[in-house]
């Protein structure tokens, strides 16, 4: 995962408890990492797109976590499908894993 | 012949056998155990894992990173995309579908063996190989009232006067009456081992060797602790079963492509998260589907734990929190269609997953929008509160008024559709121009190569497929053993 997924992903995750951050982190890794290669690289390609604009805004310097907060609600609404499908993507998989995760017994 | 041109340094192990069926779902499956309880040396190849049937939980994330090709997230690029789900286990997609058994209709049997002229394909003769497909998949009703998420169906459907059916499954029920899924690892696979058929799993058909007009083998890569290793299978004859994406990827992998990978099909699938003001069953896909607009739309319930409420509720709105939190209360359903619009399954050099493409119509459009006003008029009448349709943006329905509008909110841009319904992609039928087989499989001008799965199947049948592909594959098998 590119630095600036996990930053998109660490936005979305809700829980505190960070045992489950990091499983939810394993699972986009897992499913980004097995995804078909032409969809890959689509989604790799608008990472590192969005990743260089937003540290251009920011002179150079990574983005911030409330950087990333923003781009994520700007991309939410965007006329654009291919970069609201963007986030729907990080989104989908980060809800279900929490979802799941959060719907699990203790020490399953 | 261009036997395995080995340039890899791995040692590169050789086996022999009779039958090599790639792929071990429905189709597969099949196949093998008829061949090999007819006494023929059989080797089934399975490119993903073993995973014993009772180790995950039906829909889990566990199930998803072990049973399920890219996690579950594969789609086929259009306008819109469509999101799709296959089985990547011994079983194939067997083990993660909801189990729901329909025969092939006999009208839509007419129709495609006027239209692609295939031969012995009647009705009768179909029965007779599905009544013995079901009685090895022990296919039953549930034995006892149907859980809340399916009465509410029924119920919706009584108010509405339409017509509803509840689907048999392939469940064996226990006399508790709790039922485990008759999936090709329970049933055929153990059936075909113990005819004396070799199961390779984990195991990659990379390409088929071929030498003239037939093929003599296939050249695959397994996995083991970590170290990859070649295997060069030599076969007499070749079942290619890997379902309508994987095996027109291959053949074309191969150099066959007349025909293959064109005319792929699918069932494309809108949803609602429908709100109740009471709790609701998660654990099980209801049984019961509308067939008041069959065969061109099914309504039915999804699969809905708690991630796929999840889903489902954030497919329509950012502002899902209030209904999230609520979870109990909110289960999935869906309305498919079968659509005019065809696909495309193309192998990319050098890159392992195929593309795949289906390009929707206006009618496909428009028939999910109507799709979606009936499921939305159903649920209503069942007692929801809140729908929430799988559209970006458009209302939360807690009226009937309010699903006027999505009649408008149901375009290219917006709209997420999914399936896990995808078949036709071969095709099958004496009608040369069309398809990639004969009427019983046979890959034309390839003399020993087969395939027999969803790909055969003309065009989508508007229902689950499993049925239609076994029966077939029983059929074929047997028209195999004919000829030998």
């Amino acid at each position: 995962m590119l630095g600036f997924e996990r930053q998109v992903v660490d936005h979305l995750v809700t829980t505190p408890d960070p045992d489950r951050r990091a499983a939810v982190h394993r699972w986009v890794a897992g499913s980004l990492a097995d995804m078909p290669e032409h969809l890959r690289v689509g989604v790799y390609a608008e990472s590192v797109a969005l990743a260089a604009v937003a540290r251009l805004l920011r002179a150079g310097r990574r983005p911030s976590d409330d950087d990333v907060a923003r781009a994520v609600q700007i991309l939410d609404v965007s006329p654009i499908a291919l970069l609201r499908q963007y986030v729907r993507l990080f989104r989908s998989l980060v809800l279900f894993a929490e979802q799941e995760l959060a719907g699990q017994k203790p020490g399953a | 012949m261009s036997w395995f041109g080995t340039r890899d340094r791995a040692p590169v192990t050789r086996l022999d056998t009779e039958v090599l069926v790639i792929g071990s779902g429905a189709g597969g499956a099949t196949t093998a155990a008829l061949l090999a309880e007819a006494g023929r040396r059989v080797t089934v190849v399975e490119e993903g894992p073993w995973v014993d049937p009772d180790a995950v939980e039906p829909f889990s994330l566990d199930e998803m990173a072990l049973k399920y090709r890219h996690h579950g997230s594969s789609a086929a690029l259009g306008a819109p995309p469509v999101a799709y789900a296959e089985g990547r286990c011994v079983g194939g997609s067997t083990e993660i579908n909801s189990g729901l058994w329909h025969r092939l209709p006999g009208d839509l049997a007419e129709e495609w063996r006027h239209a692609f002229r295939i031969d012995e394909f009647t009705t009768p003769l179909l029965d007779a190989y599905a009544e013995r497909v079901e009685e090895w998949q022990s296919v039953s009703q549930m034995p006892a009232a149907p859980p809340p998420s399916s009465a509410l169906l029924e119920r919706g459907a009584t108010k509405l006067g339409w017509r509803s059916v509840e689907f048999p499954r392939v469940f064996r029920y226990d006399p508790s009456g709790r039922g485990t899924k008759q999936t090709m690892a329970r049933t055929l696979i153990p059936r075909a081992i113990a005819a004396g058929a070799t199961v390779v799993a984990d195991c990659r058909v990379q390409r088929l060797v071929r030498d003239g007009d037939r093929v003599v083998g296939a050249r695959c890569q397994r996995r083991v602790d970590g170290i990859d290793e070649t295997i060069e299978i030599h076969a007499d004859h070749v079942f290619v079963c890997g379902g309508a994406v994987q095996t027109p990827a291959l053949l074309q992998r191969s150099g066959i492509r007349r025909n293959i990978g064109r005319g792929l099909k699918l069932h494309p699938t809108i949803k609602i998260a429908a709100r109740f003001p009471h709790p609701i069953d998660h654990g099980d896909v209801s049984p019961y589907r509308i067939t008041e607009f069959s065969p061109n739309l099914t309504i039915g319930g999804s699969a809905s734990r708690r991630g796929h409420v999840a889903l489902a509720l954030a497919d329509a709105t950012t502002e899902y929190a209030d209904a999230l939190a609520d979870w109990e209360h909110v289960t999935v359903y869906y309305a498919a269609i079968r659509s005019d619009a065809g696909g495309r399954v193309l192998a990319l050099p050098g890159v392992r997953a195929p593309l795949v493409t289906y390009s929707l119509t206006d009618a496909d459009m428009s028939r999910l929008a109507r799709g979606l006003l009936h499921l939305g008029e159903l649920l209503l009448a069942a007692g929801a509160t809140e729908l929430y349709p799988s559209v970006e943006g458009a209302v939360i329905a807690r009226r009937a008024d309010d699903l006027v509008s999505w009649w408008e909110s149901v375009d290219r841009r917006r709209t997420n559709l999914m399936t896990v319904h995808l078949t036709s992609s071969v095709g099958m039928g004496e009608a040369r121009e069309r398809t990639g087989t004969d009427s019983f499989g046979r890959v034309w001008d390839v003399r020993n190569l087969r395939v027999n799965d969803a790909s055969l199947l003309p065009d989508a049948p508007g229902v689950n497929p499993q049925a239609a592909v076994m029966t077939i594959a029983a059929r074929n098998a047997e028209q195999f053993l004919s000829e030998q």
